[in-house]
């Protein structure tokens, strides 16, 4: 027994024709039946007046709109077509100072290029089977970071500084890894 | 004062949206998508020369640049790394997408692009090339290795 997606709608926004190409027929593979395309982040929101997509696979370097700027536009502007859309990032950044600026742009899940069929479908299923609740704070919107209602420690953001002597290690310039990431969305 | 978070239950939509049954996504898709993927490797072979040339066009027209102006320019050449770092372990080729990551590591790096960063720039470029032309797929084996080690030590100059 496996999932159906069939009646989920999905928008790729990527300035790469072979890349959006390659998605599509993943998806089209995965029995997905309706998949849009869009080169940049203003051209995923003009065809978004049209129709809402339910999952939005982006990329993150394009012109004149990043998927960065995009998934901004999305959480926090008053003309968002759906604050709340499930957003998956595809991106060869894998750096961890890059994940983490895509999380507080309020990313749901993360996929670091090359593509992969059961990566891109692990992360689907992430959003449709473990959604997260949102929360706002501070400047921040978007999904919550934890699982669970409980599990609040009263930081106000997550890139607060821990407390002396309990300094983190310092962040490594090396990418990090699809399930490092994956811990970083999904605690 | 701290803001205090507020919680919001989001209604999940997609899940009314989907069903489950034994024509849906199991292991058997799965491997039938990652066949795709590697069956596009053909058309990757022409669109990675249409990155190649745009890249060395992109590399020539910033070089031409006064040492001033390059910084700015050198964006585009970034991009079109960026994408054939994406690219290139999806089709087969994972050496190309270490070499342009190692060049868009690079790029980010440097405050200023005189001429030795150039030829550093250069010298990427001209092994993307080379490993196309010679059909160097996966890591390269010995010879991705030492491509790699040489990249590592032209950027590593620049590091001290």
């Amino acid at each position: 027994m496996g999932i159906k997606l069939e009646r989920v709608n999905f928008m790729i926004v990527d300035d790469n024709p072979p890349i959006r190409s390659m998605v599509r027929q993943v998806l089209r593979t995965m029995g997905v039946a309706l998949v849009r395309e869009a080169s940049d982040g203003s051209d995923a929101l003009i065809q978004m007046r049209s129709e809402v997509p339910d999952i939005l696979v982006t990329d993150w370097v394009m012109s004149p709109m990043d998927g960065i700027e995009l998934t901004r536009y999305i959480r926090k502007s008053e003309n968002s077509p759906n604050h709340f859309m499930p957003i998956i990032m595809m991106t060869g950044f894998g750096e961890r100072r890059r994940v983490f600026e895509a999380r507080d742009a309020g990313v749901n899940e993360f996929l670091v290029k090359p593509l992969s069929a059961a990566a891109l479908f692990s992360r689907i299923n992430a959003v449709i089977e473990r959604p997260r609740q949102f929360v706002r704070v501070g400047e921040f919107f978007g999904p919550d970071r934890r699982r669970r209602k409980d599990e609040w420690s009263g930081d106000e953001r997550r890139g607060k500084p821990p407390p002396p002597g309990q300094a983190k290690q310092p962040p490594s310039p090396s990418p990090m890894s699809q399930s490092e990431i994956n811990q970083v969305f999904n605690p | 004062m701290a803001n205090v978070p507020e919680m919001i239950d989001v209604p999940n939509a997609l899940k009314s949206k989907v069903s489950y049954g034994p024509d849906g996504v199991d292991a058997a898709t799965i491997e039938r998508a990652e066949q795709i993927i590697a069956g596009m490797q053909d058309q990757y072979l022409v669109w990675v020369q249409e990155d190649l040339r745009k890249i060395q066009a992109g590399y020539d027209k910033v070089r031409a640049m006064p040492v001033e102006d390059r910084k700015d320019s050198i964006r585009y050449v970034f991009d079109v790394a960026h994408d054939m770092k994406g690219q290139g372990g999806s089709f087969g080729f994972p050496l190309m997408t270490n070499v342009a990551n190692n060049l868009c590591r690079f790029i980010e790096t440097r405050p200023q692009f005189g001429n030795a960063e150039m030829d550093a720039i250069r010298v990427h470029i001209d092994v993307l090339r080379l490993i196309m032309a010679e059909g160097i797929t996966g890591d390269g084996g010995p010879r991705g290795e030492k491509l790699m080690r040489g990249l590592e030590l032209v950027v590593e100059k620049f590091a001290k």
